[in-house]
């Protein structure tokens, strides 16, 4: 199934489009222009996926929509052709790149909310598109909308089709703009990260379901992303850019085993050192220390203003050891940030307990847990947006002192440049706004905040979810290193399982506000017990050839999407998308039962040994 | 569900409605002016002084009063019957003076809003199309500019240019010639009157007394609308939607619909704030042009310290404008659908 | 009323804006002529807001004459433009025996330049004052109703809104008349009706940095609520307050002015520049327009000034 490609790719007789010298600039404020595209060459073969990575701001979402013949206003694009069914697109007339737009090239983008107009219902939108490439009624479109809708799997399509954009959900709508994108059967199919944001189970599905439609219509597809996972997995071929042009092409094969350029290296390197060495955590090294943290029962419901009651986390239960590093992983409205919050009285539990060092700290007011945070610390998703943002480097660090050390200023001077090297940052940097650094550095700052008073435990809520790969790679390193020079334990909470099979020792499973299973990342990640976890570690998109998803057999995924966290089942959340539920399932509540092994589950039949298990995977070592 | 909407929207305004009428009657009486002197004059009788301030009913407690005010007291009628009081100082009820000025006020303030939008609405669209180019300097400049000058003073310079020196606009002496008859009043709208009595000459006539201030009401608020529709066009332009429309393969007609949608429906509510303003600025135009509008008629009952007339402006003119806002809360509302959560 | 610029509403400011939606001022054509005209129009601005303050502070020395005296027997005499040149060459050589009227008299024989450079220790005291206590009223009131939404802050809201729906004019034009005609009445008036603005901008702004996640930190870190409040909320929340005021002094000025200019503000003979627009209104209709232009183009150029400033400090820290 797989269309037959030349070496590199470049310059075939037959491609779908063939981009050649592309440059793309838009207007600086003081004057002048910014090259955001610089002489960007490619071309697509027909049928052939190929994949576009880049951090931020490198032009990939500008180089994937020049294609087209668009821009973001104020941009203009300045020189290069786009050769598609034998003609440069940007040298026809508007209209004629109106027809062929939407007809034979198609576009997904990364927020679908935003990508429709928010005053005009869905139906009439979808209807509208349809009609600019088919002649026909009003009535006519507006049943192929409703046609759509139901193809994509949406419940009562009639109705539906009167919503307007935000009273669907995102991964309704993404949905329906695949409908509409990929209904005329386009010979190319733009994705701009079309599964950002979107959750582990929902994002594969999504990008299985593009896949097929693609395949079975024989659209090309060309998909941004920042994502080596999907990379691996959906793509044949890779390009990378940078600042503006592309530094490297190659099929994704030889991309992973021997990257050329020093950009690629980069990005790949948490994947190389894992082949390589052995530095990833091992359960062995935790010491058995008293605990640290010990949770019990942990509880946090939201009451909302119409009366309904959101239930976060549900009688969450586990302990953590000194050094130890623990993972919180699960999808949206799984409570694992919910339950990181709880930790650190950054919300206030409804129910449960919680120790640290043996002390009860559930009892304290806020006024009487305030000490404490010296020894209990958090690192957020979004460095920059956790920072004052009119306070330098150093004033982000020193509150910390302020607040919970007696150090006069000089003292205080040199413990900041001390953590600052500790980070891996130069001293130098101390007068600087967190706005001019990096995302990597300021992330950085942040940890060095969070472990400036030495504190025992840092909660660490997605740290690096809002970086790029080359930068992920670096701060997990650095994580690790500070965790064993200082002795700090982790909850490390992330829907990322890559990041999470490096850096932890135990890995705790949740789902809807429950924990379904516990236990060390060897048991986890190799025989996954319960069927969510089974599910997600599957639906996870790990970027190792080895296990590439689509020359795979289709695996079972969970149906439907995940429920609203208000009205819950009596029996076992799972059960109204679990492949092996059975009649007692959706009845009885589950509660974690621990197996032969010391992990423990929430699943009668895990527990009874009645599950097929998962294939055998060769990721741990 | 735009039903419900409506109707929390409602009970906000009679609300707020309640809490003026309250606030205008405590806060009058709280301050210091005494308005039996300002009747009786100064060298009045301690009887005389007396007698009238029973006459003004203000010897009772201050919630007798308001109870009689609003009409929930069997001896007087109020404000539930529609019954505004007497003018202390015409001793007319204060509702048909009131009646007879406000049309005078409302008539300018919509046509300077309806000129204003005219001209601002090409500007704005002009200016969004180009950002940095010329139109879009000049307008920021213009917005700057007429935002800052004083309505009045602008009202006399026209008056100057035009009368004086061009002798094209007829003396600022009221809305119609003084010479001639007016037209019967029936809308209390003099243009809408002279039509309503087919009188085209009379029609002529009135729109060049309004003319001056009306140019004055729109120069005034002319830089500000101006602003929004280029604001609101420039973001509807750059958003995601317009991108992905293109990218459909809309045509560029549909599309150019789907910009001015999402460009002029969060203008609707500042509609609202700009007719407030302009309300509030009509007061010195019409004293420029003598119009003898609500806004004269409340100088005249300020400066004559007249309870009932200040109270009965100061109700009417703020509840035109909360009805006004209504009006245009609920035209957003069926137009964004996101607001009506 | 007259609006300096500033369109966002109060509406407008409660419903926050989808973040995905840019904001005015963010728009790159707006940052990029806001850049190139923005130093020669910041320090025009600049300039006139100093030269505005300066004769607050020292007009009545620097009149050529008595604003409130008779100094001429000539009553509405025309300005000496037309003989400027070789009067300006006079004064300076010594060789005139009085100073001239720049701008002419007015119908009692009061020298007009002499009452426009007085007048700003009038109104400019009133509008800075109005200006700066509103402000720093309204700001602090706003943040507490953004940073603790209880009973309380929501009534204050209410009543808020209930002094914002009075008709901006009118209300100023009955506390003062009947509270008694002195700068100090106009200032307590003014304050009034310009703190619920302010209110209003502060809450909504603390209300969009109180989700953010920098505060979540500081309470993370170990603040105290007001210490959160106050070294975190607070500094972030001033911009638009800050330009507001700037557009508040324009704004108060013109009201002052319309004040007076209705017979409703300064008592005369006091010099102020709404009084003599009204004096010298009936004179224009007839062909002397000096005694009510030069009063508004003083005022409106200073208000332009205010306007400039607020919109450049706007347009610097979006």
């Amino acid at each position: 199934m797989n269309a037959v490609l030349p070496p590199d790719g470049l310059a075939r007789a037959d491609a779908v489009i063939a981009v050649e010298g592309l440059r793309v600039s838009f207007p600086k404020p003081e004057g002048g222009a910014l090259v955001a595209v610089r002489d960007v060459s490619l071309s697509i073969a027909p049928g052939e996926f190929v994949g576009l990575m880049g951090e931020p701001g490198c032009g990939k979402s500008t180089v994937a929509i020049a294609m087209m013949g668009l821009v973001r206003p104020p941009g203009r694009i300045e020189a290069g052709q786009v050769r598609f069914d034998g003609r440069d697109l940007l040298t026809l007339p508007e209209a004629e790149r109106a027809r062929l737009r939407g007809r034979q090239i198609g576009l997904i983008v990364q927020n679908p909310r935003t990508a429709l107009h928010p005053l005009i219902n869905v139906g009439t939108q979808i209807a509208n598109v349809y009609r600019a490439h088919n002649d026909c009624t009003r009535r006519a479109a507006w049943a192929r909308a409703i046609e759509m809708l139901e193809m994509v799997g949406i419940n009562d399509p009639a109705r539906r089709a009167r919503a307007f954009p935000h009273e669907l959900s995102t991964g309704m709508t993404q949905r329906v703009l695949i409908a509409m994108a990929l209904s005329s059967t386009p010979r190319l199919l733009i994705a701009d990260e079309p599964t950002s944001g979107l959750d582990v189970t929902i994002q594969t599905g999504f990008l299985d379901q593009m896949w097929q439609a693609a395949r079975s219509s024989g659209s090309a597809v060309l998909l941004v992303t920042q994502n080596l996972g999907i990379v691996a997995n959906y793509c044949d071929r890779v390009l990378i850019m940078r600042e503006g042009t592309v530094v490297e092409q190659a099929p994704v094969r030889r991309f992973f085993e021997a990257p050329q350029h020093a950009y690629s290296q980069r990005i790949l390197a948490l994947q190389r050192e894992e082949a390589g060495a052995d530095h990833a955590a091992r359960s062995e090294e935790i010491d058995d220390k008293a605990p640290l943290i010990e949770v019990e029962a942990l509880t946090k419901h939201f009451r909302l203003r119409n009366g309904d009651v959101v239930h976060a986390a549900d009688d969450v239960s586990f302990t953590l050891r000194p050094g130890e590093c623990m993972g919180l992983v699960g999808e949206s409205g799984s409570g694992k940030t919910t339950t990181g919050r709880c930790l650190l009285r950054l919300e206030t539990p409804t129910a449960g307990t919680l120790r640290y060092r043996g002390m009860p700290l559930s009892e304290l007011s806020d006024a009487q847990f305030r000490p404490n945070r010296a020894n209990l610390q958090i690192v957020f998703q979004d460095p920059l947006d956790s920072m004052n943002p009119r306070w330098s480097v150093a004033e982000v660090i020193e509150e910390m002192l302020s607040l919970h050390t007696d150090l006069r200023v000089e003292a205080r001077r040199h413990r900041i440049d001390e953590l600052l090297t500790l980070v891996g940052l130069s001293p130098e940097l101390r007068d600087r706004h967190p706005t001019e650094l990096s995302g990597g550095r300021q992330q950085r700052v942040a940890i060095a905040r969070a472990i400036a008073t030495n504190p025992d435990f840092i909660v660490l809520d997605e740290p690096t979810s809002a970086l790029t790969p080359e930068t992920t790679a670096e701060i997990i390193t650095l994580l690790m290193d500070l965790s064993r020079r200082l002795g700090v334990a982790y909850l490390f909470i992330s829907h990322d399982l890559t990041t999470v099979k490096y850096i932890c020792h135990r890995i705790a499973v949740m789902y809807l506000g429950q924990i379904v299973e516990i236990g060390t990342k060897e048991q986890v990640f190799g025989t996954p017990a319960h069927p969510y976890t089974q599910a997600l570690i599957g639906a996870h998109l790990f970027p190792d050839l080895a296990t590439r998803r689509v020359d795979r057999p289709p695996r079972p995924m969970l149906e439907g999407e995940i429920p609203s966290p208000i009205n819950l089942p009596d029996g076992c959340y799972l059960a109204s998308r679990c492949p092996q539920k059975t009649g007692r399932c959706a009845t009885e509540r589950q509660e974690l039962v621990p197996l032969a092994d010391g992990r423990q589950v929430r699943c009668w039949r895990a527990a009874a040994g009645e599950l097929t298990p998962l294939e055998e995977r060769s990721h741990t070592s | 569900m735009i039903f419900r909407f409506i109707l929390r929207r409602l009970a906000v305004f009679v609300l707020q409605l309640s809490g003026i009428t309250a606030a205008v009657f405590v806060v009058i009486r709280l301050l210091p002016a005494d308005p039996v002197a300002q009747l009786v004059g100064l060298n009045a009788s301690r009887d005389a002084y007396e007698a009238s301030k029973h006459a003004l009913g203000l010897d009772r407690p201050m919630w007798a009063q308001f109870v009689s005010f609003v009409g929930l007291d069997k001896a007087h009628d109020g404000l539930l019957e529609g019954n505004l009081g007497t003018s202390w100082v015409t001793s007319q009820p204060v509702r048909r003076e009131i009646f007879e000025s406000l049309p005078v006020t409302l008539e300018i303030v919509t046509y300077a809003l309806l000129l204003a939008f005219l001209v601002a609405l090409p500007l704005g669209l002009a200016s969004a199309r180009k950002p940095g180019g010329l139109a879009d300097r000049g307008t920021l400049l213009w917005g700057l500019f007429a935002g800052a000058q004083p309505d009045y003073w602008w009202g006399l310079l026209f008056v100057f240019v035009f009368f004086f020196l061009l002798n094209i606009a007829p003396p600022p002496m009221g809305r119609f010639d003084p010479l001639m008859t007016a037209p019967p009043a029936i809308t209390g709208f003099i243009t809408i009157d002279c039509l309503l009595a087919g009188d085209l000459g009379a029609f002529w006539i009135a729109l060049q007394y309004i003319a001056l201030p009306v140019l004055t009401l729109a120069f005034v608020v002319s830089g500000a609308i101006i602003k929004m529709v280029r604001t609101n066009t420039l973001r509807a332009l750059q958003s995601d939607y317009m991108l992905y429309a293109r990218a459909s393969g809309l045509p560029e007609r549909m599309v150019a619909r789907y910009a001015l949608r999402a460009a002029l429906t969060p203008a609707v509510t500042l509609v609202g704030i700009f007719y407030g303003v302009l309300l509030s600025s009509a007061v010195t135009v019409e004293v420029v042009f003598s119009l003898n509008g609500i806004g004269q008629y409340a100088i005249r009952s300020v400066l004559a310290f007249d309870y009932p007339a200040i109270q009965g402006t100061v109700l009417v003119v703020a509840i035109v404008s909360l009805l006004v806002y209504l009006l245009l809360d609920i035209v957003h509302a069926y137009l964004d659908p996101r607001i009506r959560t | 009323m007259t609006l300096a610029g500033d369109t966002t509403t109060p509406e407008e400011m409660d419903q926050r804006v989808d973040p995905a939606v840019l904001h005015a001022g963010d728009v790159p054509g707006d940052v990029a002529r806001n850049a190139r005209r923005g130093g020669m129009l910041l320090y025009l601005g600049i300039f006139i807001i100093a030269l505005s303050m300066l004769l607050a502070a020292f007009g009545p020395e620097l009149a050529p004459y008595d604003p409130t005296a008779a100094s001429s027997d000539i009553s509405m005499a025309p300005p000496a433009l037309a003989d400027m040149p070789h009067l300006l060459f006079d004064s300076i050589t010594g060789r005139l025996h009085a100073p001239f009227h720049w701008m002419g008299t007015d119908q009692s024989g009061l020298d007009v330049f002499s009452r426009i450079i007085t007048a700003p220790r009038t109104d400019m005291t009133i509008a800075l004052s109005a200006a700066v206590l509103s402000c720093i009223i309204g700001t602090l009131l706003g943040l507490l109703a953004g940073y603790e939404r209880n009973v309380a802050t929501e009534s204050l809201m209410r009543v808020s809104d209930v002094l914002q729906a009075f008709p901006v004019f009118i209300t100023a034009m009955m506390l003062v008349a009947l509270a008694g005609r002195s700068s100090f009445n106009i200032v307590i008036a003014l304050v009034l009706v310009y703190t619920p603005i302010f209110v209003r901008l502060t809450r909504a702004e603390v209300m969009g940095q109180v989700p953010r996640t920098y505060v979540e930190a500081a309470r993370a870190a170990g603040n105290r609520p007001i210490a959160i409040a106050c070294r975190h909320v607070l500094p972030n929340s001033l911009v638009p307050s800050i330009v507001q005021s700037s557009a508040t002094v324009g704004f108060a000025i013109i009201l002052t002015a319309g004040l007076s200019f209705v017979g409703a503000g300064v008592r005369p003979p006091t010099p102020e520049w709404g009084l003599m627009i009204s004096q010298g209104a009936p004179q224009l209709i007839l062909g002397q327009w000096w005694c009510s232009v030069f009063p508004g183009l003083a005022m409106s150029i200073v208000v332009f000034g205010y306007a400039v400033v607020g919109h450049s400090f706007e347009a610097r820290f979006r």
